[in-house]
C-alpha cells in the first residue's frame, strides 16, 4: 500500500519534473527537421528563450514519460513471430541490430581485451533478441552518437536503441519508448581534490556532458551557471577531464560510476539533482514492437533476470534495487 | 669660426661643369679617323666586357637555380611528402591495432613507432630546408607540437587499454581526430608549399630574364664587330683584320657554347620536371589516398557503422587514378598498382559484406587479417617501387642539367675578355698608323 502511493508520488513528481524540463526540447534534431532559424542550432542548453519554443500545446493530454503501451497478451513463442509483425521482419533478417555507445562502462562498452561490447543496455538488447530467437548471441551492435539516438530509430537503422536514454516527452513526439528499464539521476563528478560539494558550488567551471543528451541540457538550467562543454562521447568527456580541458563531468550517476571506476583520481558529489529513466527507444510505426519489448521486460522483472543483470554489471555501485516498476498508458 | 663659415660659397655652386664638356669633346670625336677608331673600340671593349659579365652572370643564376632544386626544393617536397604518408600510416596502423582487440599485434606497435619516427627525422630535415619565416616554417612548428601531443595521446591509449580500460579507446579516437582534422591538413598544407618551391625553383634555374639580356647583349655585340670590321676594310684598304676576325670568331664560339648548355639544361629541366617531381608528386598523392582508404576502412568498423567513413571510402576509391596523365616512366607499376588496387577492392568489399550481413567479428578478422594486410601491403609497396624510380629519374635529369653550367660562369667572361684583347690589339694598329 505505502510503495504504492510512494510510487504514484514519485511518478507525479517526475512527470512534473519531466514535463518541466525534459520537455523543453531535444537538443538534437530531427534528421528530417527543416533547420529552425533560431534556436535548436543557435540556442545554448537552457537557453531561456529554447524551452517553450518547442513545449507541447496546451490542449494536449498531459505527457508521463514513463508510461509505454500495455503488452497484449503472452509473449510469442521464440521463433514464430506474428506474421507483419516488425518481430517476424527481424526474425527474417537473422538479427536484431541495436544502436548503442562503446564508451559507457557498465552499461556498453567495448571490453579492450575481447573487442566486444557489453554491458547492462547490450543485455537488455540480447533479451530481446532471446525472446525473438531463442538466441541472445542473435544481436548485431551499431555504434551511434549520442545526438543520433532519435534519429538513427526514425530512419530505421536500427531496431532499437539501449544506450542509457532516458524517456522524456520531447523525444516520445518522434519515437515511442518501452517501459522504464532503468532508473538513474543527474549527479557531477569532480577531482579527488575539488572542494566543491554539489552541482551549485561550479559556477563558471566548464562541466562535460554529451551534445544531444538530457544531461547536457540539465547543466544549462544550474542556477549558479557552469559552463556547459559538450563532446561527442562520454569518454571523450573523460579524457577531456584527464587533460585538464574541463573541471567536471555531469551526467547520470550509472555513467559517472563507469568512469569513476576508470579513473581513481575522480570522485562523484552532491546528490541526484534531476531524474533520468531509462527506456528504448522503439519506431512509432510499429506500436507492436514496443508492446512486444514491453512484456520482454515484464518477464524480466518477474523471474529475477533483471536482477541478475543489474547484479552482474552493477554491483559494485551495492545490492540490486526493486526493479522500476512499468506504467502503460 | 661661424664668420668664416658663413664666408664660404657651397662649393656645389662652384663644381658644376659645363654640361656640354664631355659630350661634345667624345662628340668631336667623330671628326676625324683616329677619334672614330678610338670610338670604335670604346664601343666593343664596353661591349665586350658587359657581355662576359652577363654570361657569367648568366650561368651562375642558372647553375644556381639548378643546385637549389636540387639540394632545397625537391628533397622538401620528399620529406613533406613522408611526413604526410608517415601520419596516415600511423593513424591507420593505429586504428587496426585497436581493432585487432586485446593485446597489440606486435608488427603492428613496430610499425606504428616506425611511422613516427619517420615523421619526427623528416620533420628536422624539413625544418633545416625551409628558412625563417616562411609559409612553411608555421606549418613544420605546428607539426611538431602535435606531432608530441599525438604521441602522448596515443601512448595513453595504450596503457589505459592495457589495464583493460575503455576510455582507452576514447583516447585513441582523440588522437585519430587530432592526426586527421590538424596534422594531416598542416602536411599537406607544407607539401603543397613545397610543390610550389619546386615550380619557383625551376623558374629560377631557368633564369629566363638573364638568358634574354645575355641574347640582347650577343645580338649588339655581334653587329658592333660586324659593323665595325665593315668600317676598317674601307677605311682602311685592308680587306680583313686579323684580330677582330679571330675575335668575331670567340664570340661566335661563347653564343654557341651558350646556346648548346641552356638548350641542354631547359630541356633536362623539362625532363626532371615531367619524369621526376611531377610524377613523384602524383604518386605521392596516390599513396596517401590509398592509405586514407585503409584508415577509413578500420575507421568504420571501430564506429561499427556509427560514422560514414565508409562514404569517405569510396570517394577517394572513385578519385583515385593510376592512369593519372601526370605519372610517366613507369606504365608497368602503374598497371600492377591499379591490379593490386582492385584486388585490395575485392577484398574490402568482403569485409563490408561480412560487416553489413552482421558478421561483425568476421569482418574485424578479415579486415585485419594477413589477407587485407597482403594485399594493401603490395599496393604501398609498388607505389613505393615507382616514387623511388621518379626520384632517381629526377636526380639524373637535374644533374644532367647543371653540367657544364659552372664552367660557363668561368669560360664565359674568359672568352669575352679575349676577345676584347684582340678587338683592342686589332683597333689599336690602325691607331698607330695615325702618329
Amino acid at each position: 500500500m505505502t510503495r504504492t502511493r510512494l510510487a504514484l508520488i514519485a511518478a507525479a513528481t517526475v512527470t512534473v519534473l519531466v514535463t518541466a524540463a525534459g520537455c523543453g526540447g531535444d537538443s538534437s534534431p530531427r534528421y528530417d527537421a527543416t533547420p529552425a532559424p533560431s534556436s535548436a542550432t543557435g540556442a545554448g542548453p537552457g537557453d531561456p528563450q529554447a524551452a517553450p519554443a518547442t513545449s507541447a500545446p496546451a490542449s494536449e493530454a498531459p505527457c508521463n514519460a514513463r508510461a509505454s503501451l500495455r503488452p497484449s497478451g503472452a509473449l510469442p513463442k521464440a521463433g514464430s513471430m506474428p506474421a507483419g509483425s516488425r518481430m517476424a521482419a527481424i526474425q527474417k533478417r537473422g538479427r536484431l541490430i541495436l544502436g548503442t555507445s562503446q564508451d559507457t562502462l557498465l552499461f556498453s562498452s567495448r571490453n579492450p581485451i575481447t573487442g566486444q561490447i557489453e554491458g547492462f543496455d547490450v543485455d537488455m538488447g540480447r533479451l530481446v533478441a532471446q525472446a525473438i530467437f531463442g538466441d541472445p548471441q542473435k544481436l548485431q551492435i551499431k555504434v551511434i552518437g549520442y545526438d543520433q539516438r532519435v534519429n538513427s530509430v526514425l530512419k530505421n537503422d536500427v531496431d532499437l536503441v539501449a544506450d542509457t536514454m532516458t524517456a522524456n516527452c520531447a523525444r516520445w513526439k518522434d519515437v515511442n519508448f518501452s517501459s522504464i528499464y532503468f532508473e538513474a539521476g543527474q549527479r557531477v563528478l569532480v577531482s579527488k581534490n575539488s572542494t566543491a560539494k554539489s552541482v551549485e558550488d561550479l559556477g563558471g567551471k566548464k562541466v562535460c556532458s554529451v551534445a544531444g543528451s538530457t544531461s547536457y541540457d540539465n547543466i544549462g538550467k544550474v542556477k549558479s551557471k557552469p559552463i556547459a562543454v559538450a563532446r561527442t562521447s562520454f569518454g571523450d568527456c573523460l579524457v577531456a577531464f584527464q587533460q585538464n580541458e574541463v573541471d567536471a563531468i555531469s551526467t547520470d550517476d550509472t555513467i559517472l560510476a563507469g568512469m569513476a571506476a576508470q579513473d581513481p583520481y575522480a570522485k562523484l558529489i552532491g546528490d541526484r539533482y534531476t531524474e533520468e529513466p531509462y527506456g528504448m527507444a522503439l519506431n512509432r510505426d510499429d506500436p507492436e514492437f514496443t508492446q512486444f519489448v514491453n512484456a520482454v521486460l515484464e518477464k524480466a522483472r518477474q523471474d529475477g533476470t533483471w536482477t541478475r543483470t543489474y547484479e552482474k554489471w552493477l554491483g559494485r555501485l551495492g545490492p540490486a534495487p526493486q526493479p522500476p516498476a512499468a506504467q502503460y498508458r | 669660426m661661424t664668420t668664416a663659415l658663413a664666408q664660404r660659397t657651397p662649393p656645389a655652386a662652384r663644381y658644376t661643369p659645363p654640361a656640354s664638356g664631355v659630350l661634345s669633346r667624345v662628340g668631336n670625336l667623330r671628326q676625324h679617323s683616329p677619334g672614330r677608331l678610338q670610338l670604335i673600340l670604346a664601343a666593343l671593349l664596353t661591349l665586350g666586357l658587359l657581355t662576359g659579365l652577363v654570361a657569367g652572370l648568366t650561368a651562375h643564376s642558372a647553375s644556381a637555380g639548378t643546385t637549389r632544386l636540387a639540394d632545397r626544393a625537391q628533397p622538401l617536397l620528399v620529406e613533406a611528402e613522408t611526413i604526410y604518408s608517415a601520419l596516415a600510416d600511423a593513424d591507420t596502423t593505429a586504428a587496426q591495432a585497436f581493432l585487432a582487440g586485446g593485446l597489440e599485434p606486435v608488427e603492428l606497435t613496430r610499425r606504428y613507432d616506425d611511422d613516427l619516427a619517420r615523421a619526427a627525422t623528416a620533420l628536422t630535415d624539413a625544418a633545416r630546408l625551409i628558412p625563417d619565416g616562411d609559409d612553411a616554417a608555421t606549418s613544420v612548428e605546428a607539426l611538431a607540437t602535435g606531432l608530441a601531443k599525438y604521441s602522448a595521446l596515443v601512448a595513453t591509449a595504450r596503457a589505459n587499454n592495457r589495464q583493460g580500460l575503455p576510455i582507452g579507446a576514447s583516447y585513441l579516437s582523440t588522437a585519430s581526430q587530432l592526426n586527421r582534422d590538424t596534422l594531416q591538413p598542416q602536411a599537406q598544407a607544407l607539401f603543397r608549399s613545397a610543390g610550389d618551391e619546386v615550380d619557383a625553383g625551376y623558374d629560377a634555374a631557368r633564369s629566363s630574364w638573364w638568358l634574354m639580356l645575355l641574347v640582347v647583349l650577343f645580338v649588339a655585340l655581334g653587329v658592333a664587330l660586324f659593323w665595325s670590321q665593315v668600317y676598317l676594310s674601307r677605311a682602311t684598304r685592308r680587306t680583313f683584320n686579323v684580330p677582330l676576325v679571330a675575335a668575331t670568331g670567340l664570340i661566335g664560339l661563347l653564343i654557341l657554347t651558350t646556346a648548346v648548355l641552356f638548350t641542354s639544361q631547359r630541356s633536362h629541366l623539362s625532363g626532371a620536371d615531367r619524369e621526376g617531381s611531377g610524377p613523384v608528386a602524383a604518386l605521392a598523392e596516390m599513396r596517401i589516398m590509398v592509405l586514407g582508404e585503409r584508415a577509413d576502412e578500420a575507421l568504420t568498423l571501430a564506429a561499427r557503422g556509427g560514422s560514414d567513413k565508409e562514404a569517405d571510402f569510396d570517394r577517394t576509391a572513385g578519385a583515385l587514378d593510376f592512369g593519372d596523365d601526370r605519372v610517366v616512366g613507369v606504365p608497368g607499376l602503374m598497371i600492377r598498382a591499379e591490379e593490386q588496387h582492385t584486388a585490395y577492392l575485392a577484398v574490402h568489399d568482403k569485409v563490408r559484406a561480412l560487416d553489413e550481413g552482421g558478421d561483425y567479428d568476421g569482418a574485424v578478422k578479415l579486415a585485419v587479417g594477413t589477407e587485407a594486410g597482403q594485399a594493401f601491403g603490395d599496393l604501398t609497396g609498388t607505389l613505393d617501387e615507382a616514387i623511388t624510380d621518379r626520384k632517381a629519374a629526377f636526380t639524373t635529369q637535374i644533374e644532367d642539367a647543371g653540367s657544364g653550367l659552372d664552367l660557363l660562369t668561368v669560360l664565359g667572361p674568359l672568352l669575352a675578355l679575349a676577345a676584347c684583347a684582340l678587338a683592342a690589339i686589332g683597333i689599336r694598329a690602325r691607331l698607330e698608323e695615325y702618329r
